[in-house]
């Protein structure tokens, strides 16, 4: 049974899983329509190419369709598990091209776009905010803690890599990127505030 | 506990949540979140910080066709799912197979063939035969002759399925793995597909009591029972 779309655009993504897992076309096109974009865009981020990426999305927001049903709301949102999903198969994508160093940029101060404000929901409205927010506080961070997050995150690095990378010792790499994260989270905490 | 205790707990405590301790390390902060309290708040606490990095990343559109892809396969599912939704039950002869069985052999003019496990570490069941496939500490790496390569790496409970050398498929098949388990077979819920390079990976989320799994080529939407012969067949040693 499919509900109708204006019906689903009207429904939190919470609310969307349910239906999702009762395998609801309309449900899912509206959670690709909120989602498609942030997900395609991280792919894209992490892989650097466009057919891969469109590979990396296709297949996370497929496996979300089938395995739906087993969401779990009390480990997060399902925006975040839909993203964790992108961004691992992204990394694994990275991690199996052997000697290709993954796109790497470190001026987030200038890569963020936003989309026409006609296009945005309430919610769309609010993460732009929190894009603002998080943009803000990256571009705050030091160079050598926003660099280890970036390594970290997007790169798909671990602590040990980036220190032979960096030529800095382990300890100094893990120090950075908890201070680099608890920077982020105040800037978080004060913008909610 | 004392203030250099903290702090290195802090540290690890970040990396863990950025992916990037090894997977020994990761292994053994888990352990010892299960018992300290403080790591866990200290966790909760950055989760918001580590929500917020997909925001930073510049906004792209994705193309159309991704969106047209996407959603011809999930209709294509839906309408499966609404017409098997009376009959769930496994074809007669599909219900008996048993995969370790002959009934389970590729066939010949299909391209899978018998697999050969060639290297094991992880659940100990043989010894690397010089394929080149790899192997690791963690994996189990089986072969198929015309070059399908599938590894299994442990996860958690579960473990990560990857495949390489696997041919493109027509655009209305996707790929579906399968787990047996005490003689029955289940489906994996997360359909794959390959991508331009031949690889693809799914997920398995509970690996307890699986004595061998493996893929077919399904039509869009995936089956609730497999229709064709495995590509790959990987058993799972106890």
């Amino acid at each position: 049974m499919t509900i109708r779309r204006e019906k689903a655009e009207r429904l939190a993504d919470e609310e969307l899983m349910p239906l999702i897992g009762e395998k609801d076309p309309e449900a899912f096109e509206v959670f690709y329509d909120r989602h498609g974009g942030v997900a395609y865009s991280l792919a894209y981020r992490i892989v650097g190419e466009r057919a891969a990426a469109e590979d990396v999305t296709q297949e996370a927001f497929i496996s979300l369709w089938r395995s739906g049903a087993r969401f779990d709301s009390t480990r997060g949102s399902v925006r975040s598990w839909m993203l964790s999903i992108v961004r691992n198969r992204a990394i694994d994508q990275l991690r199996s091209k052997a000697g290709k160093a993954p796109k790497l940029a470190f001026d987030d101060d200038a890569i963020l776009e936003q989309r026409p404000s006609e296009e945005l929901t309430d919610d769309e409205a609010m993460r732009r905010e929190t894009a603002s927010a998080v943009r803000g506080a990256l571009g705050q961070l030091p160079g050598d803690q926003s660099k280890v997050i970036e390594l970290a995150y997007f790169g798909g690095f671990s602590h040990s890599e980036i220190a032979r990378m960096l030529g800095v010792p382990l300890g100094t790499v893990k120090g950075r990127m908890r201070l680099g994260l608890e920077k982020i989270r105040g800037e978080l905490a004060e913008g909610l505030a | 506990m004392t203030n250099e205790h903290d702090s290195r707990c802090s540290d690890d405590v970040a990396a863990y949540a950025l992916g990037a301790l090894e997977r020994g390390e990761a292994s053994e902060l888990e352990a010892h979140l299960e018992d300290c309290e403080r790591c866990r708040s200290e966790l909760r606490w950055l989760a918001p910080a580590l929500q917020v990095l997909p925001d930073s990343v510049e906004r792209m559109e994705p193309p159309q066709q991704l969106r047209d892809s996407v959603m011809a396969e999930v209709r294509a599912g839906a309408k499966r799912e609404q017409a098997t939704s009376g009959s769930r039950q496994r074809a007669g002869w599909l219900s008996r197979i048993r995969i370790g069985s002959l009934s389970w052999r590729p066939i010949a003019g299909l391209a899978a063939v018998a697999l050969a496990v060639v290297a094991v570490a992880g659940y100990e069941i043989g010894s690397d035969s010089g394929n080149g496939g790899g192997g690791s500490q963690d994996s189990i790496v089986t072969r198929e002759d015309s070059g399908l390569v599938a590894t299994m790496v442990p996860e958690g409970d579960g473990g990560r399925l990857e495949l390489a050398n696997v041919r493109q498929l027509p655009k209305d098949r996707v790929l579906e793995a399968w787990v047996q388990r005490g003689g029955e077979v289940e489906a994996v819920p997360a359909l794959f597909v390959p991508d331009h390079e031949g690889r693809a990976s799914t997920t398995i989320a509970d690996m307890e009591g699986v004595e061998t799994v493996m893929v077919t080529s399904e039509p869009e939407g995936g089956s609730k029972a497999p229709t064709s012969n495995p590509l790959v067949t990987m058993p799972i040693p106890e």
